[in-house]
């Protein structure tokens, strides 16, 4: 089955990236603190996909208030 | 470290670097953006819209965006039906109350409406029945309306046997699905939620709350979310915790009711009015932990799991499962001749529980050479519903130089079907057939007794259960019928194409600009594609479902706290500092006396000013209906409110209307502003029949049910230019010349009800007035010492005969002036007179209109109206947030004179809020 696979995968891709892990002092966070770099670059574009995609698929991340129907769901 | 000296210590321990591009520390933008992702992840729920829009600074935003399908594959009928379309608007607020305390709002207007599926069935039962239409050149198929009881032909392996949906020629065996569309009417969802956060030096905590309401369904909800960090903010932990409860009460479709076999939900629904209610709720519970951790220069990674656990009703009232009923006994024997099935629509049932887990991992590294920022996502999310699925994003963030970024995006998602999901079911009993005692004998009842058993004997007498023989001519008796066997169905079953397996693709972009002053515009646009075929490890097996659908989407942000620096960081002396505060301060004094409902009316008078402002109107008309000045009765309406050859039916019990407006302006010069002012309505409204109306006829459309209407979207966009005529201390006056794009639809329409089309929607529900419209103003502001006053004429002149309905609004001449106190340095009090003369409609639709009442004919709009306005205005006059100003006003109708017979006004709030920068 792929569930397991995936899963495995996203495991592996998570200890590649925290292998690489370094002390960053203050001073050299420049980089870190571009807009580009948040979590989310842009927020009022997520929101919007989130209740798009919340809307037609079944799945996490998806729309607040409900799932079924009648959630502004259209 | 200049201007931000005067801050206290929290915000300037995370001042960490004096390069000019970092406006925000990276602990604050964790916070905000980890808190972002955590939400992202919540299965099934986003329930921390607060964090999700969250912006960098202290700022507002406002953002529209159209959602937009495409048709869906009706094989053999043509599809006419538009697809659904929907009209969003959002706009989103930070504010920092103290250094610690940060306020956040959202609130969102949704409206939407268009052609959605009910069910799907085999194609061979023709369910989207073709609608003939006769015209010169002969009879054509001018679309589709959906039927869910019909018969299909089938073989004896039950393959379907299509028939030509015209003719009813057999074709032979079909196994293609379709699905069966069905149009809904407009609907209206207004959404807000309220957030507040303290801010720890490691820590931060988040509390919002907010609620969501339209006419079928209200949601309450509240969140915690919390935030800890570690490794000197190298490492982030994140927790949230969230709770909605949600109410239904769907009217079900009137089309579908007849045909609807709800037998599982009869307990839930009410019968009201000549509508069927469906009443029922949910809750969903919602948790997430998250790590975000630094891992070098240049890169960080993100981690979240959530876990959604829901309970209560979690179908959807409007969808239904096709369910195939074929008489065993037709199946015996060894012939070959085709059997017929007998095709019913049952309302779908699906779990009272669902557990949602997903995990998401975010990894974001900075391309150096290039100077942007990768972004990769996957989410894996796993439920006992049996919906697995996966998503796989990725972003880049291009600064492109001058303030601009592009940011390119492809998505792509996979998702299982549902255990309970299937296309359509055979089951092998009948529907509904004919009880019969031990004996075989057809059991009779009366109709006015059910309890009471009869069967006849062998001369067709009836006779009871003790053998004595019954005189029929007294009761109603008829054959007593036993319905199907729920329990050979499955318990669960659905035919919603959004828990069906499938996978998706879509693309897209956004752009972004910096302005001066901290105005920044963003736009975007994104393409998606579902597709059977795209399902991971393949096997959809549902490409009759396929649709796709695009995204365009505008949005204005304004950073409040770099706008206030925005003279400060020129360097400029501290007392050029103060004089800039002062002007601030003396022009809100000039200003704070405009009432709210007042359009256009104060300047800015320095040239490279700006304002930005937000204005919400609502107006409200229900009671009598009025002709001329008096109350009309009935049968007067019935008579003469509509036309020489049509009696009224209907007439109009309430209609609110909201508006919202986003006022831009801007002065190139000190004598000269610009104005832009894109509007946002939508209306509702109720009819009742009419005491001595005209009996029903066949063929005309009726409105049956409780249920009202209601119509939204963007209305039409002003642009004007306002000129200074004169500006001396305590006096000013100057003149608008603008211009009515009409943006708004003005040919809505109702949807199809018992195959009778519904026409064009009443003159007072469409979006706009059709025309490009002529909009002059003349005011003249004046103040002393706390005394304000002004006064305003104003016009409204249609600049064509018609619209593309056929029609044009009225023109409209308005006279106001007021007077207003100024009670403390920042609140000060109006009172307003309004005089306003409005011609009615000339010409009419060119098209269908159900002519149900007064509302729908011409003559009966315009009229000269009287009012008088009651307001306050607040405004900031020093600190972080000057130039900020909200105003509200009440608008109290004192007499009315229509044309023609019209709903009385009840009032109208205006509420405006406006910043000055």
């Amino acid at each position: 089955m792929n569930t397991p696979r995936i899963i495995l995968v996203s495991l592996l891709f998570l200890g590649i990236g925290l292998s690489g892990c370094t002390t960053v002092v203050p001073w050299e966070r420049g980089i870190l603190a571009k807009s580009e770099m948040a979590l989310d670059p842009n927020p009022l574009q997520s929101y919007m996909r989130s209740h798009n995609f919340g809307a037609r698929e079944a799945s996490a991340s998806a729309n607040a208030h409900g799932g079924g129907g009648g959630c502004g769901c259209f | 470290m200049g201007a931000n000296g005067v801050r206290s210590a929290g915000r300037n321990q995370r001042q960490v670097s004096c390069d000019n591009q970092s406006r925000r520390p990276p602990g604050n933008n964790k916070t905000l953006h980890a808190l972002t992702s955590a939400a992202m992840v919540l299965p099934g729920l986003m329930l921390q819209p607060a964090q999700a829009t969250e912006v960098d600074a202290d700022s507002f935003s406002f953002q529209y965006y159209r959602f937009q399908e495409g048709k869906r594959n009706l094989f053999n009928v043509p599809n006419k039906l538009d697809p659904i379309q929907a009209d969003v608007i959002h706009a989103t607020g930070r504010l920092s109350l103290t250094d610690r305390v940060k306020f956040t709002f959202n609130y969102t207007r949704d409206t939407w409406s268009g052609a959605t599926p009910v069910t799907s069935a085999p194609l061979a039962t023709n369910g989207n029945r073709p609608i003939l239409e006769n015209t010169p050149s002969g009879t054509i198929v001018s679309g589709a309306s959906p039927t869910v009881n019909t018969q299909i032909l089938l073989d004896r392996n039950l393959n379907p046997i299509a028939r030509d949906p015209l003719t009813g020629e057999v074709l032979g065996k079909d196994t293609r699905t379709v699905e069966i569309l069905s149009f809904a009417s407009p609907e209206v969802r207004n959404a807000a939620d309220f957030g507040l956060g303290y801010e720890w030096n490691e820590a931060a905590l988040n509390i919002s709350g907010g609620l969501s309401s339209e006419p079928d369904y209200q949601s309450v909800f509240g969140n915690i979310g919390g935030r800890l960090d570690f490794n000197q903010k190298l490492t982030s932990l994140k927790f949230g915790l969230g709770y909605t409860s949600s109410d239904i009460s769907a009217i079900l479709d009137h089309d579908l009711v007849p045909y609807l076999t709800r037998t599982a939900f009869e307990g839930q629904i009410e019968s009201r009015g000549g509508s069927d209610i469906f009443h029922e709720d949910r809750q969903d519970f919602t948790g997430s932990l998250g790590l975000t951790q630094i891992l070098n220069k240049q890169s960080l990674v993100d981690v979240n799991i959530g876990y959604t656990h829901s309970t209560g009703y979690l179908g959807n009232p409007y969808k239904a499962m096709t369910v195939i009923f074929v008489d065993p006994a037709s199946l015996a024997g060894s012939q070959d001749t085709l059997i017929t099935g007998d095709v019913r629509a049952l309302m779908e049932q699906r779990p009272g529980n669902r557990n949602q887990i997903a995990v998401s991992s975010k990894y974001v590294h900075y391309v150096n050479p290039l100077s942007a920022a990768l972004h990769l996502n996957h989410i894996f999310s796993y439920d006992d519903w049996g919906i697995h699925a996966n998503t796989f994003t990725m972003d880049w963030v291009q600064p492109l130089g001058y303030g601009w970024t592009i940011t390119p995006r492809i998505r792509y998602y996979s998702q299982g079907a549902a255990d309970f999901y299937d296309p359509f079911l055979f089951s092998q009993q009948n529907f509904s057939s004919n009880a019969v005692d031990a004996s075989g004998r057809e059991i009779w009842v009366d109709s006015n007794d059910p309890d009471t058993e009869f069967v006849r004997d062998e001369n067709f007498n009836l006779i009871d259960s003790s053998g004595n023989v019954v005189d029929e001519s007294m009761l109603n008796v008829q054959p007593k019928t036993v319905p199907f066997d729920a329990e050979e169905l499955p318990d669960h079953f659905s035919s919603d194409y959004r828990i069906s397996g499938f996978g998706s693709l879509s693309g897209g972009v956004t752009l972004r600009k910096r302005l001066v002053k901290g105005i920044e515009l963003q736009a975007g646009f994104e393409y998606y594609s579902r597709q059977s075929s795209l399902k991971l490890g393949g096997g959809g097996g549902t490409s009759f479902a396929d649709f796709d659908f695009y995204v365009a989407n505008a949005a204005i942000k304004i950073d409040i706290e770099k706008l206030n620096f925005a003279g400060g960081l020129g360097g400029g002396s501290s007392s050029s500092l103060h004089a800039e505060h002062d002007e601030k301060t003396h022009q809100q004094h000039q200003h704070e006396g405009v009432p709210a409902g007042v359009m256009n009316g104060h300047m800015l008078h320095k040239a490279g000013d700006f304002m930005f402002g937000y204005r919400y109107m609502h107006g409200r008309m229900d009671g009598d209906i009025l002709h001329g000045d008096n109350v009309a009765s009935d049968e007067q309406i019935v008579a003469q409110g509509c036309s020489d050859d049509t009696n009224c039916r209907f007439a109009p019990t309430y209609m609110n209307m909201n508006m919202h407006m986003l006022n831009i302006m801007y002065a190139p010069t000190s004598w000269l502003n610009l104005m832009l002012m894109p509007k946002f309505v939508d209306m509702n409204m109720n009819i009742r029949e009419l005491e001595g109306r005209p009996p029903p006829q066949t063929g005309v459309h009726e409105h049956t049910g409780i249920a009202g209407h209601s119509t939204g979207g963007v209305g039409d966009t002003v642009m004007s230019s306002l000129v200074n005529l004169f500006n001396v201390p305590g006096h000013r006056m100057h003149l608008s010349l603008g211009f009515s794009a009409p943006t708004g639809d003005v040919d809505l329409e109702f949807r199809r009800v018992f195959q009778i089309d519904g026409g064009l929607v009443h003159f007072g529900m469409q979006l706009g007035s059709g025309t490009w419209d002529f909009l002059p103003s003349l005011t003249y502001t004046g103040d002393y010492r706390r005394w304000s006053w002004g006064a305003q004429l104003s016009g409204v002149k249609r600049m064509e005969d018609q619209n593309k309905s056929g029609y044009r609004l009225g023109n409209i001449f308005q006279a106001t002036s007021w007077g207003g106190y100024r009670l403390t340095n920042w609140l000060s009090a109006s009172v307003r007179g309004i005089y306003t003369d409005q011609g009615d409609i000339k010409g009419d639709f060119n098209d269908f209109n159900g002519r149900a009442g007064p509302m729908d004919f011409p003559a009966n709009h315009g009229g000269e109206f009287w009012d008088i306005g009651f307001g306050v205005n607040a405004s900031v006059p020093r600190g972080k947030f000057v130039g900020n100003r909200l105003s509200f006003e009440w608008l109290q109708p004192i007499r009315d004179d229509v044309n023609g017979f019209r709903l009385e006004r009840k009032g109208a709030l205006a509420a405006t809020w406006s910043y000055h920068f």
